[in-house]
């Protein structure tokens, strides 16, 4: 399966301009199994357009994205394609629907039926518990209130619970503890490294040097629309990180 | 403590408190029936509670049922139509139209007629990005427009027996007429209201509608085709319309050109006394029963007190208000335009 020196995901110099703004110049970086990524880079430097190229949000206008060696077709850039494939995000803002229950949003996009047109309420119910049992998610109590009656850690953990359930190949999680607590942070930090070891790659963005150097085996920079080759984060210092995200200085 | 703002971490005082208030909004409708209902039998006694009066007032709602169902699919989006009632008219004159050319099974024109409106409007609103209210209000002065056209100003009338003579403008259909009355007319809106149940309760398109009022963006983010789905809602509400139109024309038993005229404004009306919010996300077949139903009882009321009509729709008015005010959770709402 994985030919390509074990490349999970190639990411070919991928483009994409907004109504003639370039969001994105240029990016490029592999990713392999079981393996954390970093991508780091100052405010607007094109790290939130890189990572809804690979979920599939945004179709890149130049360049070319391959999945297990298999190049993603221009038409099949998509989200539904990409969640097919087993790529999945944990966005900033944790993209759930606040007035559906757990179970929805854990299966957003993916509700299971019967006859074609019913949904299967106690199948969610089930493999929601089974979900949130196997992140070692005790937390939550009522899968039919609304989301938004739980609290923020709860929802926390349903956004990252759907991101890991589904996404087998590529979980990508976007700021994930930037509004979380210290615990919270570690339960999440838990969470990463646990799907790290069956195999599943992490695409983490994240502010936080700290937590950049702690958990990621490479890291990625990227500079006013650009993306320097990926380093591992072993012989980095901080003070090289820092110059590389405000100067867009080669490391090493 | 809590502010007039408080945050998804609210405390748990604030929860009760919001548990509380949401117990209320969710029984407005209950109790607004229950003091309608109260109020007019002291007001008018027997002649409100008698056996004739509601046998009216059964024959009376499920026309206004079967519109606020097609309001509450729309409105559960976060979107509204508001031309039903051009619409109403538009299927009610094809439908007999229909049957004029070809018999009997011409009645499905008017559920034709109404699905096509619904996907036309869906579609102005979906791919071209107007907002409903703007594309169901020019859609509300088109079809009313084309139904002028269409009918050059002329009835068709449902009969009993074939008219003889050179008098072409009616057809005979006395089983649409029969459906038109008690209780014909209520055992079709009981099968239509546990259907729509199940549909709005049950299906995953149900689901969608209030997931959608919740966040379109969201439920793009993860890949569901929001584009085509809108354009689904206001066909499901025009089908839902064209159903309306049938008994409609079985009661009123005429295809006229100024046929649901304002009917639209009682559909909102119903949705909203059924404490269905206007901004999307969540609603209630149920309630929109009672809504619907209020809003029979208040008009049928009034006139048996002897209110002159008007003041009886300043009266519906006022009601619709106070319904809107009491169900909205205004501790959520940041900014209204």
């Amino acid at each position: 399966m994985s030919e390509n020196g074990g490349a999970l995901l190639q990411v070919e110099e991928v483009a994409k301009s907004f109504g003639g703004v370039q969001a994105l110049r240029s990016g490029s970086f592999e990713l392999s199994r079981g393996e954390i990524i970093a991508i780091v880079g100052a405010n607007g430097a094109g790290k939130s357009t890189l990572i809804k190229i690979v979920a599939g949000v945004y179709r890149p206008d130049s360049g070319r994205m391959l999945v297990r060696g298999e190049p993603v077709a221009p038409r099949d850039h998509n989200v539904g394609h990409m969640r097919h494939l087993g790529i999945e995000v944990v966005y900033q803002d944790l993209a759930i629907v606040p007035n559906m229950n757990a179970p929805y949003n854990l299966f957003l996009g993916r509700i299971p039926k019967r006859f074609g047109i019913f949904v299967d309420e106690n199948a969610m119910r089930r493999k929601t518990r089974e979900i949130l049992e196997d992140l070692k998610v005790t937390t939550v109590q009522s899968l039919r209130e609304p989301i938004s009656a739980m609290s923020g850690g709860q929802q926390q953990s349903v956004a990252i619970g759907r991101a890991i359930a589904w996404g087998r190949e590529i979980v990508i999680l976007d700021e994930p503890t930037a509004a979380l607590g210290p615990t919270e942070t570690g339960e999440v930090e838990r969470l990463m490294h646990e799907i790290r070891d069956r195999g599943t790659a992490v695409i983490l963005i994240s502010h936080n040097l700290e937590q950049v150097f702690r958990l990621a085996d490479r890291i990625l920079v990227v500079h006013h629309g650009l993306t320097t080759p990926a380093f591992p984060r072993s012989g980095v210092t901080s003070e090289q990180l820092v110059r590389a995200i405000t100067l867009g200085e080669q490391v090493a | 403590m809590s502010g007039p703002e408080p945050g998804p971490g609210m405390d748990a005082s604030g929860e009760a408190r919001s548990g509380r208030s949401e117990m209320l909004r969710n029984n407005v409708p209950y109790i607004a029936i229950v003091l309608v209902v109260l109020l007019f039998t002291i007001v008018s006694g027997d002649r409100f509670l008698s056996v004739r009066n509601w046998t009216f007032i059964a024959q009376q709602t499920p026309v206004l049922l079967l519109l606020a169902y097609a309001q509450l699919i729309v409105v559960t989006t976060g979107s509204i139509d508001i031309s039903v009632g051009s619409s109403l008219g538009f299927s009610m004159y094809m439908a007999v139209l229909g049957m004029v050319w070809l018999g009997p099974v011409g009645i499905v024109c008017g559920i034709l007629a109404a699905t096509v409106i619904g996907f036309v409007n869906g579609s102005i609103f979906s791919l071209l990005k107007i907002s409903s209210f703007v594309t169901t209000l020019a859609m509300l002065i088109i079809v009313r427009a084309l139904l002028n056209i269409i009918s050059d100003g002329g009835s068709i009338y449902v009969t009993e027996q074939a008219a003889t003579g050179t008098y072409v403008d009616s057809v005979a259909a006395p089983w649409l007429l029969a459906l038109g009355r008690f209780p014909n007319i209520l055992i079709f809106a009981l099968v239509v209201t546990a259907l729509m149940w199940v549909f709005y309760e049950k299906t995953l398109f149900g689901q969608q509608l209030k997931a959608l009022g919740g966040s379109e963006r969201v439920l793009s983010l993860f890949g569901v085709s929001v584009t085509w789905f809108k354009i689904q809602v206001f066909v499901a509400a025009g089908f839902m319309v064209g159903l309306a139109s049938l008994i409609s024309l079985g009661r009123s038993g005429a295809g006229t050109p100024r046929a649901g005229e304002q009917f639209e404004l009682d559909a909102i009306a119903a949705v909203a006394l059924g404490g269905t919010p206007l901004t999307g996300g969540h609603g209630s077949v149920l309630r929109t029963v009672v809504g619907a139903l209020t809003l029979t009882v208040v008009a049928n009321g009034l006139t048996i007190a002897g209110v002159d009509p008007s003041w009886s729709r300043v009266a519906r008015g006022v009601l619709l208000i106070i319904a809107i005010a009491i169900s909205l959770n205004r501790r959520r709402i940041g900014v209204v335009k």
